[in-house]
């Protein structure tokens, strides 16, 4: 890595949210002192030993960012394949959310350590690879052999020149959710609507009910990464952020898509900014929602205890069906030792195993990535028993990955959630909120558009 | 009826009405203070109350405020998604230690400051309050680095190292040691003592409350600390309880409240405890000088 492009990565991966400050000194830092290594192999984090156990083999350190209850999901998988097989001894180390993880990648790395393995967002892996610090699964595995075990709308996201950058691990589709019961009490058809004009159609009589004292409102907007589900709106009202790096959140269909939502909540008042619009779902404070596949599990739980029925469904339309993906991959670092590498790609080819990646999906709630999964007999009958599910899988087919801006562009995707808050909080014009905000990714695009175009 | 007669008469009139505006300004008073307490213990019993309830109670709408059968299990399900034994170890180890060695160093240094002649004194303490202006994140990286060449990432003293020169120690500590007489120091120099005979024989008996307001404030921050522990640890068995509570929340899916609750109730009741204990010489310390 140049000295230049690891500026280009600190600078861009660490200013984010929690670490904002954090992200700020280190990136100025790193500048005024120089004194990272950028070069040459990298040590596993913080030493550590292969336990006697399993004492000859390689030991691989895996990043992970998944807390309860998708954590002990994957540590599960770590221990059966460390169960399995006598050459490679896998260590999964926790760093926190993607972005701490992230951050603390870029750190190690200049510090010459880095994992094995890292789960990289999928918006975080691109800094990685405009910063050259991603090496290439291809040459781990044989010739077709990626094709042929990943779903490949997924699989496609991380391909970049050529290559195949970013394996998917943990990835996720928003859904439509509904309160059945609320719709049947309201005497609106009981099925996910087919467009947001039939839910508006719906709504009046959806949110005449009252629950616990609390009128219904129709629906809840998240307030902290709300960009995410945004996008499928901007899309589906017929705009974008981003037609390749060229900036359009402040034209035509992303603002009617605020405008939308802005209607909703200050002229018909029955939508609002919601902290954490799952709980209020499952408190039936709001009838529908879309949000991400990964809420599922946790809403039919609520459901259950508040005595409703979920119901689950495509997004709705405007001008169009779109929907996006999101969530996390797997990505290996260049400086890493190669076999250190190969013991690595080793795991990988371990989690693509159908009935592993079946395991995985149903026990995280996340899209089986690999291809031959949904055909396992367990995945099969989760998907039989619980048609939530089989939407979600069924979905799959008809995603694309967000737009470039908000992929690719430093802290695109905080400008964007914070000019949705000021529409759904202080009622701000989309164009108003949306026009500033284009303004500060026109500038991004003119910072970051010559290295991200020379990448891709 | 004489002036005289009336006086005995007149008195318990206005006793009363002096003691009637006496009670009703006490009770004003605590009628203010329990509102006081109610806001400021509010959150706090919001946590401990939520930490007992289900994850729909938490989430009810209108709010449960007393669980309705304490739901104990959010703590051992906190307990087994994380080893929260090893993190409140690790916290103790670093808190504790850390606290020891830079409390030390700041109590030498403020006794320098005060009581050591030497040149460009001042100017070094103009340095020294500059640094107190850097902010903390600015050094992570250089730290970051500086540790892993020593080979002590993921350890205790990769833990410890980086927060031992406590410059806010050194200053509140210079502070109050120039408040004290002079003549007590001069005196113990005439019996002979030494620099080191003094500070601990005579000065640090006097600022007592001062140095235990020191220790707190850096133990919490040390108990408290996310950001460095997060950097410079990479296993599970080094990590230190705030960013346990990392273990118990996913991102992108629903949280486990009650748990994450629970975990919380473990981070923060040991410095309740420690408050508790120690709040009269942490009042006593940041008091120091106020009267007259």
């Amino acid at each position: 890595m140049t000295r230049t492009a690891l500026r280009e990565v600190t600078g861009p991966v660490l200013d984010r949210r929690r670490m904002l400050g954090a992200g700020a000194g280190l990136g100025l830092a790193a500048t005024l002192s120089a004194c990272g290594q950028t070069t040459g192999p990298v040590a596993q984090p913080g030493g550590g030993s292969v336990p006697d156990a399993f004492r000859g083999r390689t030991r691989v350190v895996l990043w992970s960012t998944f807390a309860d209850p998708v954590g002990p999901a994957l540590q599960n998988l770590v221990d059966a394949f460390n169960r399995e097989q006598r050459d490679v001894y896998v260590e999964v180390q926790f760093q926190g959310t993607y972005d701490e993880c992230a951050q603390k990648a870029v750190i190690s790395l200049l510090g010459a350590q880095a994992p094995d393995l890292c789960v990289l967002s999928d918006v975080k892996w691109y800094k990685f690879y405009f910063g050259d610090a991603l090496e290439p699964w291809d040459s781990y595995f044989a010739r077709g052999e990626l094709e042929r075990t990943y779903n490949p709308r997924l699989l496609s996201e991380g391909v970049r020149k050529g290559h195949t950058w970013w394996l998917p691990l943990a990835r996720s589709t928003p859904l439509f959710y509904y309160n059945k019961t609320l719709f049947k009490k309201a005497g609106v058809p009981v099925r996910p609507p087919e467009s947001y004009d039939e839910l508006y159609d719906w709504s009046r009589h959806i949110t005449r009910q009252s629950v616990g004292g609390k009128r219904v409102a129709l629906e809840g907007y998240q307030k902290v990464d709300g960009d995410w589900q945004f996008q499928c709106s901007a899309w589906q009202w017929g705009g974008a952020y981003s037609k390749g790096l060229d900036v359009t959140i402040d034209e035509g269909g992303a603002v009617a898509a605020g405008e939308w939502q802005r209607k909703l909540i200050f002229r018909d008042e029955i939508a609002y900014m919601a902290t954490e619009p799952t709980a209020d779902m499952g408190n039936q404070l709001i009838a529908t929602l879309v949000t991400s596949t990964g809420a599922l599990k946790k809403i039919n739980e609520m459901a259950k205890a508040n005595g409703w029925e979920l119901g689950t469904g495509f997004l709705p339309k405007k001008e169009k069906f779109a929907v996006n993906t999101g969530g996390g991959g797997l990505g290996i670092f260049k400086r890493v030792p190669r076999e250190r590498k190969e013991a690595a790609a080793q795991f990988v080819r371990f989690l693509a195993r159908p009935e592993n990646a079946a395991r995985w999906a149903i026990e995280t709630g996340y899209l089986p990535v690999v291809s031959a999964a949904v055909k396992e007999p367990t995945l099969v009958k989760l998907m039989k028993n619980d048609p939530a599910f089989a939407t979600a899988v069924r979905q799959l087919d008809l995603t694309r990955p967000c737009d470039q801006v908000r992929m690719m562009i430093p802290n695109a995707n905080v400008r964007i959630y914070t000019a949705l808050q000021r529409i759904w909080s202080a009622n701000t014009s989309a164009q108003q909120a949306f026009a500033e905000v284009a303004d500060q990714l026109r500038k991004g695009v003119n910072r970051y558009g010559p290295m991200i175009e020379e990448h891709l | 009826m004489t002036a005289a007669n009336s006086l005995p008469d007149a008195r318990p009139v206005a006793t009363g009405s002096r003691s009637g505006v006496r009670r009703a300004q006490r009770f004003g008073l605590y009628a203010l203070l329990v509102l006081v307490a109610v806001i400021a213990g509010g959150p706090l019993y919001w946590l401990i109350s939520s930490a007992l309830k289900t994850n729909p109670q938490i989430y009810s709408y209108p709010p449960h405020w007393i669980p309705t059968d304490l739901h104990w299990s959010n703590f051992s399900d906190a307990w087994r998604a994380a080893p929260f034994g090893r993190f409140f170890l690790n916290s103790l180890i670093v808190s504790v230690i850390g606290t020891a060695i830079e409390l030390t160093a700041a109590l030498l240094c403020a006794y320098a400051f005060v009581f050591l002649p030497f040149p460009g004194k001042k100017v070094l303490f103009l340095f020294l309050l500059g640094a107190m202006m850097v902010p903390g994140h600015v050094t992570l990286l250089p730290n970051f680095l500086t540790i892993a060449q020593l080979g002590w990432v993921n350890s205790y003293a990769g833990l410890i190292a980086p927060g031992l020169g406590s410059v806010f120690g050194t200053f509140l500590l210079r502070q109050h040691m120039l408040t004290l007489p002079q003549e007590i120091t001069d005196a113990a120099k005439i019996d002979g003592a030494g620099h080191l005979r003094i500070l601990f024989r005579v000065v640090l008996p006097m600022s007592r409350p001062m140095v235990i307001t020191v220790a707190l404030v850096v133990m919490v921050g040390k108990w408290n600390d996310f950001i460095w522990p997060l950097i410079v640890t990479s296993s599970t068995d080094m990590r230190t309880l705030p960013i346990g509570l990392l273990f118990l929340k996913n991102t992108e899916t629903f949280a486990n409240w009650g748990a994450i609750l629970a975990g919380a109730v473990m981070v923060v009741v040991p410095v309740l405890v420690m408050f508790f204990f120690a709040q009269r010489y942490i009042i006593a310390g940041l008091t120091q000088g106020a009267g007259k």
